[in-house]
């Protein structure tokens, strides 16, 4: 999928994560992470954000994400989110989303 | 969290008494305000909104270290990108920018009393790599121009430097709050500049004279709010983007006119040296006795005194004011002097 503009998702909340979604002129996506359990779990984190990118065709986006201890599957709904915002896609691929 | 709207006088005063107890007040340039109250009606926490900037911010000291901040600043993030504003800045006090940085935020650059902070991981750095991408020759000058429009006198200053340094860097103030739009304005400063083979033109951005660095450059403030401001954008210029460029001299016109520009030029011969940059005050060109400005310019467009404008202004300038695509602006300039916001 196409990204068409910078989108957010997600709060600062405790358990949440903000994912903001913008593209890149690379064609590759990169992750930036913040994170007060990074030095445990960076690597997991990360995985599912790409994991979620992949599943929907996004290949180069510049994602930030700023978490507060989200679980998995929040952090793959604000994914979701986020890429549905940025672009700006009204039907659902149900078929990527678990 | 609930709006708090413009005319809810008493929401209002309620407000500025909680403000003033963290010594901050509702600057004139915020779109948006929000409050947090807690069950018995008291405000805790309170943030707003100016374009793209995030201002205001405070949360009442018995709720500090909750997540009600937290809370707010998310809630403004969404806001500002509902908006179209993804580029987002905040100003805060040395001793709070720590929480907005777990909110991921980055600092770009503090003075004893102000930190301002942004929340894309390199727009800074990017900034600087996107105009050093253009030729390098150091030393250079460097000059910033809001032009609004372009004039012989803007010529005259930028001129003078091209012949006293190996390179010029000028620098349009991005910030679409003039007259002129940011476009028109970058325009004829390059076609008015064209034939100066020394000089780079640069868009400021966000990070020279913004509604970020120096919100009171385009509203009215307290003198010791712009001189903090002054500051602020100074020292970012100084410390940060003069360096990257080596640009060891900067120009500028006096300012007999503005207040806000005078203790701007006035800030700048003080905290520019201790960078090793030279401020080098020019005084203005006059043409007949009298001094050229970008607002005379606009009090003869609205005038229409075609003859005497073709005094002030270039060549390029002037052709773009006879030109149908000028229409817009001039009609921008007729009504707001008929209202009578243009002095």
């Amino acid at each position: 999928m196409k990204i068409n503009k910078e989108a957010i998702a997600g709060t600062l909340e405790s358990s949440d994560i903000q994912i903001t979604i913008s593209k890149n002129h690379l064609i590759k996506n990169t992750i930036y992470l913040e994170s007060p359990v990074k030095h445990l779990y960076e690597v997991a984190i990360k995985k599912v954000i790409m994991n979620t990118l992949e599943k929907h065709q996004i290949t180069n986006a510049n994602v930030k994400a700023i978490d507060q201890g989200a679980l998995d599957c929040t952090i793959i709904a604000r994914t979701q989110s986020a890429i549905y915002r940025a672009t700006e896609k009204k039907e659902i691929n149900w078929e990527a989303i678990d | 969290m609930q709006k708090l709207f413009e005319s809810d006088v008493k929401g209002r005063q309620a407000l500025e008494i909680f403000l003033e107890s963290f010594d901050l007040s509702l600057d004139q340039d915020i779109e948006k305000t929000y409050v947090k109250k807690s069950s018995d009606g008291k405000i805790i926490a309170t943030g707003s909104i100016a374009k793209n900037v995030l201002k205001s911010i405070a949360v009442d000291k018995h709720y500090q270290g909750s997540s009600l901040i937290n809370e707010m600043v998310s809630y403004l993030m969404e806001e500002c990108y509902q908006m179209g504003e993804t580029h987002l800045f905040i100003y805060t006090k040395p001793e709070s920018y720590k929480a907005f940085e777990f909110l991921g935020f980055k600092k770009i650059t503090e003075t004893n009393r102000v930190v301002l902070m942004e929340n894309k991981i390199n727009g800074f750095q990017d900034f600087l790599k996107n105009i050093k991408d253009k030729e390098l020759t150091s030393p250079s000058a460097g000059i910033v121009l809001n032009a609004n429009p372009f004039t012989k006198g803007h010529y005259y200053l930028v001129k003078r430097a091209s012949e006293e340094n190996p390179w010029v860097h000028v620098f349009v103030v991005w910030e679409n709050q003039s007259t002129f739009s940011n476009v028109e304005r970058y325009n004829l400063v390059s076609k008015g500049l064209k034939d100066l083979k020394n000089v780079s033109i640069h868009k400021g951005l966000n990070y020279i004279i913004s509604a970020a660095t120096f919100p009171s450059y385009f509203i009215s403030g307290k003198d010791e709010v712009i001189k903090e401001q002054t500051k602020l954008d100074l020292k970012l210029f100084g410390d940060k983007i003069a360096p990257s460029l080596g640009i060891n001299k900067r120009y500028v016109g006096k300012e007999p006119f503005n207040n806000t520009t005078a203790k701007y030029n006035e800030t700048m011969k003080k905290v520019l040296p201790d960078y090793g940059i030279e401020v080098i005050e020019i005084e203005r060109k006059k043409i007949e006795d009298q001094i050229i400005s970008a607002s005379t310019v606009r009090r003869l467009i609205y005038e229409g005194d075609l003859e005497k404008l073709k005094c002030l202004v270039p060549k390029s300038t002037f052709e773009y004011l006879k030109s149908p695509a000028s229409q817009g602006v001039i009609n921008k300039i007729k009504k707001d002097y008929n209202e009578k916001k243009l002095v």
